[in-house]
């Protein structure tokens, strides 16, 4: 099957003022299937962002290819970036006109999200008037109902308290069993990408240093201890803190969780 | 309330200061009140008080159609920003009385000459408001529109505009302000008629009442518009904003 996202030789190159250049994405080569659940596990300023703008076609300068098929683009934001003058429903409304869904559809896609989310009694609200992760869940609920085929996720929870996190992954998750859109869902939380994702590519430096598929079984639990096990070995994997470069040799069990080095991240999804 | 105490302290303040000198030179509130009530019984007052209302009004609309479009530019293009700042400058430091005299030398003694003068004067102020706006515009929610496919002609409309709203608003109050002031000072050199002609009237005559009389009335005024005009629009367009609590 074609993948939704193909992306091959993928570079770009920041030019700093004083003619100094420095490369962000290096050589990148991705294949992400249709409706699978993809986590891009990196610390910060690994490039991670960077590789979602060239994605949602937000960042057009770059080399290489990056193609995107699967459909229209969702994304969700680090911050809700919901437009303070509308309501919660005016936010909604001007994704939905601005992506020109036909407006006979509108009321069925909003109450349909809204009520996945929690949020039905929450339609004349301004963003201000409600709490951060309700806000969250808004610009989650505006992802979805201009009906993307791909969602992109730029550490969408990562602001969030955990508990209101928690529970927005679980509704992420249930919402994505139910519509099986593909998903490319950056983050620098490991337990976040091991309870999430189908398949796990750790980025580093521009550029994807391993590859791994999550073997745990779906539905998934957020407390399963599976979950957990997988995490710290990834945790243990990047040493101590993600963003120093890891020791030779410190890879944990590879064959056991199935890490894999990046000359296979193009294997096709399973 | 507050407000309305502020007032009444500061008019006995007025009524215990104008103790000090002779009525004839600093007339107190009732003395002037006296006089602003004889002089709009006596029909004296509409024909003055709309000729400065309306260039008031006419110079506001010019400053913002100058303004405006000019300080949008000069937060959106570098290189507009680059060449247009020194002439802001320029602009903002030229006194207004050069711009009246300037007016009325070259387009002659009209009420086109003192609207322009009034605009141009207003107009540098304006545009660094906006101009500041503008580069305060929160580009991640233009990234968000972006996403959404949503066409430039909708960014601009929907995303940037009301982003820019608040500097407008803020421009026409502040505008407002320094407008009268001019078109009191044009009115003086260039008009036979208006508050700032009355006020250099009275002022011939050394008949400080009348002074002070006129000046009381066009504060009211102005006090009113501010009120019932401005900032009922306010609240209306802003109603999403949080209140601020400190």
């Amino acid at each position: 099957m074609k993948p939704a996202i193909h992306v091959a030789s993928l570079r770009k190159t920041f030019t700093a003022r004083d003619g100094s250049t420095r490369t962000v994405l290096k050589n990148l080569d991705l294949d992400v299937g249709a409706g699978e659940f993809l986590c891009i596990l990196g610390p910060s300023g690994c490039g991670k962002s960077t590789l979602l703008n060239v994605l949602a076609g937000l960042d057009k300068v770059y080399d290489g290819t990056a193609d995107v098929s699967g459909g229209r683009i969702g994304y969700l934001f680090q911050e809700p970036r919901l437009l303070p003058w509308l309501t919660a429903e005016g936010n909604l409304d001007f994704a939905l006109s601005s992506c020109r869904v036909p407006t006979k559809r509108w009321e069925q896609l909003k109450s349909r999200y809204l009520a996945m989310t929690g949020l039905s009694d929450y339609r004349n609200y301004y963003p201000h008037q409600i709490s951060g992760g309700m806000a969250q869940r808004l610009a989650l609920v505006r992802a979805l109902c201009v009906e993307p085929g791909i969602l992109l996720m730029d550490e969408p929870f990562s602001g969030l308290d955990e508990i209101t996190a928690r529970r927005i992954r679980t509704d992420l998750l249930t919402i994505w069993e139910e519509t099986r859109k593909t998903i490319v869902f950056v983050t620098h939380n490991a337990y976040e990408a091991c309870f999430l994702a189908d398949r796990i590519l750790v980025m580093m430096g521009g550029a994807f240093e391993q590859e791994m598929r999550v073997p745990i079984p779906r539905p998934r639990s957020y407390d399963d201890s599976a979950v957990f096990e997988l995490s710290r070995d990834v945790i243990r994997a990047f040493g101590d803190g993600m963003g120093r470069p890891t020791p030779a040799g410190r890879w944990p069990g590879n064959v056991a969780h199935g890490w894999s080095a990046t000359s296979t991240a193009t294997l096709p999804p399973a | 309330m507050l407000k309305v105490i502020s007032l009444l302290a500061a008019v006995i303040f007025w009524g215990l200061l104008s103790l000090t000198l002779p009525p004839d030179i600093f007339p107190g509130p009732l003395e002037t009140v006296k006089a602003l009530w004889g002089e709009i019984a006596g029909g004296r007052v509409g024909t003055d008080l709309v000729m400065t209302m309306l260039r008031v009004v006419g110079g506001l609309v010019l400053a913002l159609l100058l303004g405006v479009p000019v300080g949008v530019l000069m937060g959106l293009n570098r290189r507009a920003e680059a060449v247009l700042d020194v002439w802001v400058m320029i602009g903002l430091t030229v006194p207004s009385l050069c711009y009246a005299i300037m007016a009325f030398m070259w387009f002659g003694l009209n009420e086109g000459a003192a609207i322009v003068a009034i605009a141009v004067t207003a107009a540098p102020s304006i545009t660094i408001n906006i101009w500041e706006g503008v580069k305060n515009v929160d580009t991640k929610l233009v990234a968000m529109a972006r996403v959404f496919e949503a066409p430039r002609s909708t960014i601009v409309r929907r995303v940037l505009m009301p982003q820019i709203y608040p500097y407008v608003m803020a421009s026409a109050r502040f505008g407002l302000g320094i407008i009268w002031k001019i078109t009191v000072l044009v009115e003086l050199i260039g008009r036979p008629n208006g508050v700032g002609f009355k006020l250099f009237y009275w002022y011939q005559l050394a008949d400080m009442r009348q002074v002070l009389a006129w000046t009381l009335l066009f504060t009211i005024i102005m006090l009113l518009i501010e009120l019932a005009i401005l900032k009922p629009i306010e609240r209306r367009i802003f109603a999403w904003r949080p209140e601020v609590a400190v």
